[in-house]
């Protein structure tokens, strides 16, 4: 069973491709490393994935349900954390988890229950009466995790989720996502960090203007003693690794 | 026949409403300082040398138009700064990556309006009681123009809220047409009142009929056409509805 299937998708902004016929699979339960430079297309096929962006050529399913034709099924396997703080920032902490958890059809006694589970989880108890806009950029992060979190989904996608926080909360998320996939769910981490990524993902796709440039088990990319970021140097300047 | 998110939905207005209360100085005593000023000094200081209008006085006479002139701007200011504020902090991509059709997210956002601006006409309403010149005639007709011209200018809000880039243009419509074309459509004035030819143009304003419409619920006076006044309106919430479903749906300024 794919998670995640894409197959020839095309999405461009005022006649530049963005994302030119990307096709690529993930298995469930897998922790998918997707990586590329800035630009490259990471964000927008996330973004094709989750809703927030439109396309019209090719297609995504997502266990099976296809994120165009049954839109709301789709959406309710994903949870996403994005790359930028997409939050009413006059919002509380606890407020923006449990909004989250309203938007997904969750009843209030399963929502509170959650919202406390997730504020424990991620440190956040002392917090959930803060406005995001007070929360430093390492607790803005983990509010994003919780919030992507609250409805349980069996697809997890990650845009950078560790970027701006410190070593010690670094290696704590590390540790959740590690106990997340251990429990079955399927995770999708793009990461600027290749340290991280080598560390936590079984299968890695890098994405390079555009197209996919290599794929494959982690192992590949780390033969010969090599680091993940000497394979990641040579595909993205187009060299052979 | 698809399912409705109706938790969803019911989280996204009350989401809405909480944020109409986190700012409540602007939202509801705002306008209601404004309308008390109107009363006062139009209804009760002016008014009190002005004679019978259509055998009421003037206080009666203007009260609805005040009334109505606050619910627009709340339904309009409502949904309008909710979208665009939602674009601007993106804070939208919460609603776009959830199980929401579009027509849920509009009927939200709408709704949301409608419960601000009606907020706004029953404070505006009870400070008239203290004036004594609160009267509803037909209790019916007077909800329905309240929550029905609410409806249009809460669709026009969404419009603007998805064409705005800046802040500056969320108050352009407002400024340059709720405006005038409010106190040019009889809210402080009967039509009578005026030259031949420019009575033939304030029957070109919708906002004369929606001014007349609910002054005829409250004190029983009409000066337009009651069908016209119906069939303009729900003629305009059905191709504002459209245009805005269609913008949904294609993703305009909304979808990346």
């Amino acid at each position: 069973m794919h998670a995640l299937e894409i197959s020839h998708l095309r999405k461009g902004y005022g006649g530049k491709m963005a994302v030119n016929d990307v096709s690529f699979t993930i298995k469930a339960g897998e922790f998918f490393g997707f990586l590329g430079p800035n630009g490259a297309g990471k964000t927008t096929t996330i973004n094709c994935i989750t809703g927030v962006g439109h396309f019209t050529e090719g297609t995504i399913k997502v266990f099976g349900i296809d994120v165009n034709a049954d839109y709301r099924a789709a959406r309710r396997k994903v949870g996403v954390s994005p790359q930028e703080f997409n939050v009413d920032i006059f919002s509380k902490t606890a407020q923006i988890i449990d909004f989250m958890g309203g938007y997904y059809g969750m009843h209030k006694q399963l929502r509170q229950e959650r919202v406390r589970a997730l504020l424990k989880q991620f440190n956040l108890e002392e917090h959930a009466n803060k406005q995001f806009m007070l929360l430093s950029g390492g607790l803005k992060r983990r509010v994003m995790l919780a919030r992507a979190m609250v409805h349980d989904p069996e697809l997890l996608i990650l845009d950078e989720p560790t970027a701006g926080v410190d070593v010690e909360l670094r290696h704590e998320l590390w540790r959740h996502l590690q106990e997340l996939n251990a429990k079955g769910k399927t995770i999708l981490l793009t990461s600027h960090y290749l340290e991280e990524v080598e560390m936590l993902c079984k299968k890695i796709a890098i994405i390079n203007k555009g197209k996919i440039a290599a794929i494959g088990d982690k192992e590949e990319f780390i033969k010969d003693g090599k680091k993940l970021e000497h394979a990641y140097l040579s595909i993205t300047k187009g060299e052979s690794f | 026949m698809q399912e409705i998110n109706w938790m969803g939905f019911w989280t996204f207005v009350r989401r809405e409403i909480q944020r109409t209360f986190r700012v409540v100085t602007q939202t509801l005593v705002t306008p209601w300082i404004s309308a008390l000023l109107y009363i006062f000094i139009f209804g009760s200081v002016v008014g009190s040398r002005i004679s019978l209008i259509g055998g009421v006085s003037y206080i009666s006479f203007v009260l609805p138009g005040i009334l109505m002139m606050n619910i627009i701007a709340s339904a309009f200011a409502a949904s309008s700064s909710a979208l665009y504020f939602a674009r601007f902090t993106h804070s939208i991509e919460e609603m776009l990556v959830a199980p929401f059709s579009h027509i849920e997210m509009i009927a939200a956002y709408t709704l949301s309006a409608v419960v601000r601006a009606v907020f706004v006409g029953v404070g505006i309403y009870i400070i008239a009681i203290f004036f004594a010149s609160a009267n509803i005639s037909h209790f019916g007709l007077f909800l329905f123009y309240c929550i029905a011209v609410a409806t249009v200018f809460s669709l026009l809000g969404i419009l603007v809220g998805l064409w705005a880039k800046g802040f500056e243009q969320l108050n352009v419509l407002n400024t340059f047409v709720i405006m005038p074309l409010s106190f040019l459509g009889g809210m402080f004035y009967s039509i009578d009142m005026l030259p031949k030819n420019l009575q033939i143009v304030a029957h070109l304003n919708p906002f004369f009929y929606f001014t007349d419409g609910i002054r005829y619920s409250m004190i029983g006076i009409r000066e337009s056409n009651a069908t016209i006044g119906f069939v303009l309106i729900i003629l305009l919430i059905m191709v504002l509805g459209g245009v805005v479903y269609h913008l949904f749906n294609i993703g305009w300024r909304l979808r990346v």
